[in-house]
């Protein structure tokens, strides 16, 4: 597999949240198809809606109609019943216009609401895919808003906007059409100032799409300085950092203020623009409906014709507005198909297979890893049979964490290839492969919820006897049992309510329980007390046994336990063997290193 | 409308003088808006019934030059409530966020990231709308409603009265449609809120979810919360389909009247034909208003939801004030600290004693070690002296003032705690460092780098002291994590240092070298050290080994070697697996 083109990492400098998110892809016509793509499962719904509001709009455009014939005809004529008559269809078309708008409301946001769901879902699932260089090169915060609250801003685009549009369209249509019918001299000159108006429109659209553009920055960095503050509260207060910090979050509110102003200030020039132009047609109109009236048209054909203007123009500035809003919303869709398109850093492989059950042998073969600037891991190799296990050492920085990120494939790597049971890991599903390995990141990461659901986790199908026999195997069985709810007992975000030791023994028995076939201890229980530890230790020894397992860890009881050990410096292996052996080894690194750490205690 | 009354007096008052000159344009533009239909009514009876085409092109340069001062004015007041809303909500959100400084440690406990996001801008943007589009709005209908009801009566009183009798229907309904619709509103902000929870935790959580390939699993998690802030919306949507149509109906009725009733009325000759026109041209300003009513009360309604809660945040009482005591210039904190029989419990638990009678004395410079299994009470017993959380019996004592006598402020800044969960910001290394002191020069922040043996890893870093850290420090490992917050609280400089667990992620000889350096600037600093590893502790002054939130053991090393307890039996075992077999 040595032919397998392996791709070059190259680290993405990371954004803070004092720096504006650099746009790949600006939004352009595929992505409003994109748009339509959520909308299309729901056509008939739409369609559906369609008609209904056509109803409505027909309804709506008979007013003007009725009004000409009574000032015309009923009027003049005093003729009351006809007038009687007139009234009557103008109260039904007012009902029926009321019955259409209960059911668009309804079915439209019904419409809007599902869009959103599956927008929402597809990004969140997108998200999952992503792998560890998305989440660590930018705020959190800025990836959160991008999920909730960009999605929510299209809300009115996806659903009345969108139906809007298409009927006013109708509605402009109908106008037109009537229009012609009464008068087409009028009508050409009303439509004139359409194309006048358009090129007013797309001038300002130009301004107000980069200024959007700059406020969803302003506004994703103000959002991105929020979340950490809230995240990082504890050590601001501890170090009473609130004048310092407010004073940041001045300036960061000052600009998404500024942007936002500069923003609106553009999108509040397209009404203005419109209406302007729309009191010069009318005017026209006036001017010679005046010329012509008495010879050539009736008062009440000019004064309906004026009429139905409204009904020409009425469309057109809504039109105008779904403009305004898809510009406005283009800024935040751009950010939300952008995260949809990232290409996860690592993925299945074309025709990747599903990894057999796995039995543990694990060998790296020239395994070279790192960055552009920094290579990290420079031709590693080394073959670990199934049940051993390994004890990562050296110094810092020379790339344990490394190495067991890989063997989950968490990284891709630069060249050579790891194979665990001769199975190319880069060959294999990710889900089959992870789902069978146990890791323990030196962070321990617990999930609001239950006790007992944090340690499902590992199995979710796990009994309640299973999940109890896991804590107990780490030593968590009895801190559990004496919280308030035992089991039950609910714990916050990131597991504020325990001590870190207590979040290791519970990330321990959550690992446990996944019952992995390789297990990967980083750091695992540098925040457990001694005595827990040798409980832990005599637990661990009976675990380990039938499993393959990497441990990294500073204590040397865990060290001296493993079956060997590896000496990792400079990207290299240096020496591997048992404690015994290495410390038979004269001047050798493991036997210095033992030297300059433990005799000393 | 209590929340409304807090909403003016706190935020909006101040920028009055703007929001009224703005609602003084307002009634300008109604007013021009009024007049565009008189002129229309000019056109039609004076042109076109009477023939004065001399009048016409006058009236329509007329009727351009209002539209287009109209839409400027419009324009301008507009901008002028963007700005002050800006300003108003600017404000509000900056005092969330001084807020958010000064919660105790419970707060965040009850209150998860993606909870207190939602408040300050979901929220906050809800009051923003409110403030610069309902007010504007509310006032401007009821201008366009009053002026068109002046210029309607002075028309005919009789049709105008007919048209009026629909009002109190509108208001029946609206009322309705407002009593249904408020709670609607609250189940879709707190459905908001969860599900920014959800996917905060989701997105904080990353490599645990990687790691267990729990993909599907969260997936599926977010789809439940997806789905019900879709049908919160829909239900909402639902109160809405119910009452919107028939507000909207009853505002077209008045279309109806206007031609029936004033079609009589020119048929009587009690009004002129062009008076009807113009009746009907004024209509919109009569029949906007009403249906806008139901829009507004919606917006209305939702802004009260939102305030609500930034309300309460607001308003949260920190048991632990910042600014309970004045500063006191001249006392800097030396570094006494005597525990005098404390105990502690959880506000939410006090079933489990986390302290039990604590008591302990310490002179400036000394060090303190403390040991105890997981769980002990061991992180607790230090953030009591930095006042995170008050004693619930007993006494801390800072210089031998009781800390709730001392400003919580001046306290704090002379501690400084390297906690157990490193916490750093997305920022440069040196940045980091300089958490303390924003101005501290290179020099000093390379000087604490070294003393906390960072300044070696920091300048293999690609960018060195520049490198930008993750978000809570990804891309660092544990021990470099623990030794950048180590220098960070060393900058400072402070007259008590507190180490929780600090060093677990380190190895034993970066360890040792960090200890020598501690010892050098630690003589006039009173240290407390949280450690497992025996090696961290046994050279302190005293030690205390805590059981079950009690101190069980103190003494140096050497006595309580002698005492042959918990101490000596840590001791013997990591020492005994030091010396070989």
């Amino acid at each position: 597999m040595a032919e397998t083109v392996k791709n070059k990492n190259t680290k993405v400098k990371r954004n803070t949240f004092n720096v504006d998110e650099e746009l790949e892809d600006q939004l352009s016509v595929k992505d409003l198809k994109r748009v339509l793509d959520y909308v299309k499962p729901y056509r008939r719904q739409l369609l559906l809606a369609l008609v209904v509001i056509l109803i409505a709009n027909f309804a709506a455009l008979i007013s003007p109609v009725l009004v000409q014939q009574a000032i015309d005809y009923a009027i003049p004529n005093a003729d009351v019943g006809y007038l009687l008559i007139l009234a009557a269809i103008f109260f039904v078309a007012v009902v029926v216009g009321g019955l259409c708008a209960n059911y668009r409301i309804k079915n439209i946001a019904k419409i809007g609401q599902n869009a959103l769901r599956d927008m929402r879902l597809d990004l969140f699932t997108h998200l999952q895919k992503l792998s560890f260089d998305f989440f660590d090169s930018r705020p959190h915060g800025k990836i959160l808003i991008r999920v909730v609250n960009y999605i929510n801003t299209l809300s009115d685009l996806l659903s009345n906007g969108l139906i809007n549009l298409i009927s006013d369209l109708f509605s402009l249509v109908i106008a037109l059409g009537m229009m012609v019918f009464m008068d087409v001299r009028f009508t050409v000159f009303s439509l004139l100032f359409v194309p006048v108006l358009m090129f007013i429109a797309l001038f300002i659209k130009n301004m107000q799409r980069k200024n959007f553009q700059t406020l969803s920055n302003k506004q994703s960095n103000m959002n991105a300085y929020i979340h950490e503050s809230i995240s990082g509260i504890r050590t601001s207060q501890s170090f009473v950092r609130e004048k310092e910090n407010t004073d940041v979050f001045d300036e960061v509110q000052t600009e998404y203020r500024s942007a936002w102003l500069r923003a609106i200030g553009a999108m509040f020039l397209m009404q203005p623009a419109v209406q302007n132009v729309q009191v010069l047609a009318t005017a026209l109109i006036y001017f010679l409906g005046a010329q012509a009236m008495g010879y050539e048209v009736s008062i009440g054909t000019v004064l309906a014709f004026i009429g139905l203007l409204g009904s020409f123009w009425g469309p057109i500035v809504n039109i105008g507005n779904f403009y305004n809003s898809l510009v406005t919303g283009s800024a935040y869709l751009e950010r939300i198909f952008e995260t949809m398109d990232e290409t996860p850093g690592v993925m299945d492989a074309a025709g990747a297979k599903e990894m057999p059950p796995i039995l543990g042998n694990i060998v790296f073969d020239q395994v070279r890893f790192g960055y552009e600037e920094k290579e990290i891991l420079k031709g590693l190799t080394f073959d670990v049979e199934s049940g051993e296990a390994i004890a990562l050492v050296g110094p810092t920085g020379a790339g344990k964490s490394t190495i067991i990120n890989l063997i989950s494939r968490f990284y891709n790597i630069n060249a050579g290839t790891i194979f665990i049971d001769g199975e190319d890991i880069s060959q294999v599903t990710l889900h089959s492969l992870r789902s069978q390995m146990g890791v323990m990141l030196q962070d321990t990461f617990i999930f609001s919820g239950t006790i007992m659901d944090n340690i499902r986790y590992g199995k979710l199908d796990a009994t309640e006897e299973e999940i109890i026999a896991a804590a107990k195997s780490v030593q968590a069985h009895d801190f559990i049992s004496k919280m308030k709810d035992g089991y039950q007992t609910e714990i916050n975000e990131r597991g504020s309510n325990l001590s870190a030791g207590q979040r290791q023994l519970l990330s321990f028995a959550r690992t446990l329980l996944a019952d992995p076939k390789i297990l990967i201890l980083d750091e695992a229980t540098a925040s457990i007390d001694t005595k827990t530890e040798a409980l832990l230790q005599t637990a661990l020894d009976r675990l380990l046994e039938g499993r393959t397992s990497f441990i990294i860890a500073h204590r040397l009881s865990t060290i001296k336990n493993a079956s060997r050990i590896f000496y990792i410096n400079q990207g290299v292996l240096q020496e591997a063997g048992s404690h015994d052996e290495l410390m038979d080894v004269e001047d050798g690194y493991y036997r210095k290193l033992y030297e300059s750490q433990f005799a000393r205690a | 409308m209590v929340v409304i009354s807090w909403l003016w007096k706190n935020y909006v008052r101040p920028f009055r003088m703007k929001m009224f000159g703005a609602m003084f344009l307002v009634v300008i533009t109604s007013i021009l808006a009024i007049i565009g239909p008189l002129i229309i009514g000019e056109i039609v009876d004076r042109v076109f019934y009477n023939g004065e085409l001399d009048a016409l092109l006058p009236l329509l340069i007329l009727m351009i030059v209002l539209v287009f001062a109209r839409m400027t004015i419009t324009w301008c007041f507009r901008m002028i409530f963007e700005t002050f809303s800006q300003d108003a909500t600017c404000q509000l959100r900056r005092d969330m966020y001084v807020k958010l400084h000064e919660m105790d440690f419970d707060y965040f406990s009850a209150h998860k990231v993606g909870d207190i996001m939602a408040k300050m801008t979901g929220d906050v943007e809800t009051v923003r709308h409110f403030i610069a589009w309902v007010v504007y709005s509310l006032f401007e209908n009821f201008m366009w409603l009053s002026l068109s009801l002046v210029v309607l009566f002075s028309i005919d009183a009789l049709l105008t009265f007919t048209l009026i009798l629909v009002v109190p229907i509108i208001g029946f309904f609206a009322t309705r449609l407002v009593k249904e619709v408020r709670p609607t509103f609250a189940d879709i902000r707190e459905s908001f809120s969860t599900l920014n929870s959800v996917v905060a935790e989701n997105i904080g959580g990353n490599r645990v979810v990687k790691a267990f390939a729990r993909e599907n699993h969260e997936v599926e998690k977010f789809q439940k919360q997806n789905l019900d802030f879709r049908a919160k919306n829909l239900t909402s949507a639902g109160v809405w389909a119910k009452y919107l149509p028939v507000l909207d109906s009853l505002s077209g009725t008045l279309g109806v009247v206007v031609i029936l009733v004033g079609g009589l009325f020119v048929i009587n000759d009690r009004i002129s034909i062009g008076e009807l026109a113009v009746f009907n041209g004024f209509l919109w300003m009569l029949a906007v208003p009403m249906r806008m009513f139901g829009w507004l009360l919606n917006d209305l309604q939702r802004c009260q939801a939102s305030l609500e809660k930034i309300k309460e945040m607001l308003e949260v009482k920190p048991k632990i004030p910042l600014s309970n005591v004045d500063v006191n210039e001249d006392v800097a904190v030396k570094g006494f600290v005597e525990f005098k029989n404390v105990s502690f419990h959880f506000e939410d638990d006090d079933s489990i004693a986390v302290l039990k009678n604590v008591s302990f004395k310490t002179q400036p410079g000394e060090t303190v070690g403390i040991l105890g299994e997981t769980g002990s009470g061991k992180s607790t017993l230090v953030s009591l002296i930095s006042r995170f959380y008050d004693a619930v019996e007993g006494e801390v004592l800072v210089d031998g003032k009781n800390v709730k006598d001392w400003n919580a402020r001046q306290l704090r800044d002379c501690i400084s705690t390297v906690m157990q969960d490193v916490f750093l910001f997305s920022d440069t290394t040196a940045a980091n460092i300089a958490f303390a002191n924003t101005n501290a020069d290179m020099g000093r922040i390379k000087h604490v780098a070294q003393l906390a043996d960072a300044h070696n890893f920091i300048e293999a870093l690609s960018d060195g002291y520049d490198t930008i850290v993750g978000e809570r420090g990804t891309g660092l490992s544990g021990g470099q994590k623990q030794r950048l917050s180590l220098a960070r609280a060393l900058l400072k400089d402070p007259s008590i240092l507190i180490l929780d667990d600090t060093t677990s992620a380190v190895d034993m000889e970066t360890e040792y070298k960090i200890q020598q350096d501690l010892q050098k600037v630690g003589v006039d600093k009173t240290t407390f050290i949280i450690a497992h590893r025996v090696s961290s502790v046994k050279d302190a002054d005293l030690i205390l080994v805590l059981n079950k939130g009690e101190i069980v053991e103190r003494g140096n090393h050497e006595s309580l070697m002698a005492e042959g307890g918990y101490y000596a039996t840590v001791y013997n075992e990591q020492i005994g697996l030091g010396g070989g077999e």
